[in-house]
């Protein structure tokens, strides 16, 4: 397993958003977190990449004990959170922000793929020198991932990239994360999108209340009526 | 969607700053116009003090706007480079009198102010583990950096005394012009004043370093995720603070040649003044302001007396902020995105 949680804990004060909760994701694997608002899907990311500390557990990456580790020191060992609502810096230009994509990077190849980014984004290059903030909903998702590609991560994490997208940009959306995932990335995604999510994804996490209330292959999850009772119920054929 | 900010990102109200400029330009050509010579060397004078202002307040902006932080040890950053520099050549530190040890002195001041910036950013911001941005605990740093504020001056006050003294310089090359006195040194302040935030300007807009400033500005978490260890980039802040202060500090030394423990509280509160006024997060806005609060000085001392300055001054504040909430050059979105 390229990332392993073990008896993980996170509590916000008197919150305890998760409970106890362990998992994998292989480096060749799409693994999808599901569960209502609250779950602690969000909680559970911003913990594996340090954002929030832990309290217990521990998080292990590439056979390393990264619990202890700062989110910059995370991503230099290869995981990277593409956090929920996007997040793009603002205040700087769409290329500035490719360009923190690489803050993390020193070697000479830089260029090259900012310029493969722009390739495979090509509505980024057009606004190339423009504020990121005039660039679409699904633009900004775009940059998002990226920005985060450019960092070189084997492991990326990200946190519900399908709200608030056309469901044309949902689908493309998915073509990419599975387009990533065949460039030899690991995923780790959590979504509101069950159906998308479990037809990309191998593997599938039911989160409830912070526990896992349910795990498996995602064909399974698919078909199961406890999940479809609990969670797919409303909004989804 | 929101505007663009001051700096970095393309300037969608370039020509409103443009008509902000024009205007306060025109203002002060018309009162020199009306009041011929005498009121253009107080236009002068007053340019040269918004010098030391303007650079007081870019160091007011830099914090408030990368940690949203407003830094109260400024004014004692400022007064230590004075006293210290004073205080050496008094004591005889300095080993030798006379030639360039007011130079060095003045140097040694900037050093010491420097080095205190960053024992305040370690009690301030590290070992108190303060998270950036968050609205309870940046009250924190605020108070530590008040209490730094008034343990530095307490300090000089015990070890050089509480009065004001006279620190000379062995030059006075004043430079006429029209018909205009132009203090040399005060030249030199302007154009230092403005070369170093010039500087300032370019680093933040084109470097590695600038952007990651930036991003933290906007979002500490995102520049945390994109690999800036925001630990590790506050104290090139706090560096940057101790600089201007003690940049601003030297200059004022060699231009009016009085230094005293409280000598950083008039020209702080001034640069506050000057950095609301400019825009809270702009740095041009902070050059702007500065100059303005110069100009509003030395024109109402002129016209109606020192005693009418601090009403002036702030009164005109709060019209601008009555008026234009986020001052001249800020930017829209007041608190997320500046600088």
């Amino acid at each position: 397993m390229l990332l392993e949680v073990e008896n993980l804990d996170v509590r916000h004060g008197r919150t305890h958003a998760v409970k106890a909760l362990s998992f994998g994701v292989g480096a060749d694997e799409i693994v999808t977190v599901l569960g209502s608002n609250g779950a602690g899907k969000t909680s559970l990311l911003r913990a594996l990449q340090g954002l929030t500390p832990t309290s217990g557990g521990r998080v292990v990456f590439a056979g390393e004990d990264i619990t202890k580790l700062s989110p910059p020191q995370r991503l230099r060992r290869g995981l990277a959170l593409v956090p929920e609502g996007r997040q793009i810096a603002i205040s700087l230009t769409v290329h500035e922000n490719l360009l923190m994509g690489v803050y993390c990077r020193d070697d000479g190849d830089i260029a090259r793929d900012i310029k493969r980014i722009y390739d495979r984004f090509p509505n980024l290059g057009a606004r190339r020198d423009m504020s990121a903030s005039v660039l679409s909903g699904g633009e900004q998702q775009m940059l998002a991932i990226g920005r985060a590609l450019l960092a070189r991560p084997r492991l990326m994490m990200l946190d519900e990239p399908s709200l608030g997208l056309s469901p044309l940009l949902v689908e493309r959306l998915f073509d990419l994360i599975v387009e990533i995932h065949r460039d030899g990335l690991a995923i780790l995604l959590v979504e509101q999108n069950t159906q998308m999510a479990l037809e990309i994804a191998g593997r599938g996490i039911v989160m409830e209340l912070g526990r896992a209330a349910l795990e498996g292959a995602a064909a399974d999850l698919r078909d199961d009526e406890r999940l479809a009772a609990a969670y797919l119920g409303d909004g989804h054929s | 969607m929101t505007n663009a900010t001051a700096i970095g990102a393309p300037m969608k109200s370039i020509t409103t700053k443009a008509l902000v400029v024009v205007v306060i330009a025109a203002v002060f050509a018309l009162a020199i116009a009306l009041g011929g010579r005498v009121i253009a060397q107080q236009i002068v004078s007053g340019l040269m003090l918004g010098a030391i202002y303007l650079t007081v307040a870019v160091a007011f902006t830099l914090t408030i706007g990368v940690l949203n932080f407003l830094n109260f040890t400024i004014p004692s950053l400022f007064m230590l480079t004075g006293m210290i520099a004073w205080g050496l050549r008094e004591k005889g530190l300095l080993g030798f009198a006379g030639g360039w040890a007011w130079l060095v002195a003045l140097i040694a001041g900037v050093v010491v102010a420097t080095a205190a910036s960053l024992v305040v950013e370690r009690f301030t911001f590290r070992y108190l583990k303060t998270r950036h941005g968050d609205a309870t605990e940046h009250a924190i740093p605020l108070v530590s950096s008040l209490g730094f504020l008034l343990i530095f001056e307490h300090l000089v006050i015990l070890t050089l005394g509480s009065e004001s003294q006279r620190f000379s310089v062995p030059f006075k090359a004043d430079i006429h012009l029209f018909g205009l006195v132009i203090g040399a040194p005060q030249l030199v302040s302007l154009g230092c004043a403005l070369l170093v935030v010039a500087a300032l300007t370019f680093v933040l807009k084109h470097t590695r370093m600038g952007r990651a400033l930036r991003t933290i500005a906007e979002n500490p978490e995102i520049a945390s995720l994109l690999g800036v260890e925001v630990t590790r980039v506050v104290p090139v802040l706090f560096l940057l603070t101790g600089l201007l202060c003690g940049l601003a500090a030297a200059l004022f030394t060699v231009n009016y040649g009085d230094v005293s423990p409280f000598m950083g509280d008039h020209v702080g509160s001034k640069a506050i003044a000057a950095m609301v006024l400019g825009g809270i997060g702009s740095i041009w806005g902070a050059i702007l302001g500065g100059l303005v609060v110069g100009l509003t000085e030395t024109l109402s001392i002129h016209f109606f007396g020192g005693d009418s300055v601090e009403m002036i001054i702030w009164g005109l504040l709060l019209i601008v902020i009555i008026v234009r909430p986020r001052g001249l050059f800020g930017a829209v979105a007041v608190g997320k995105g500046k600088l």
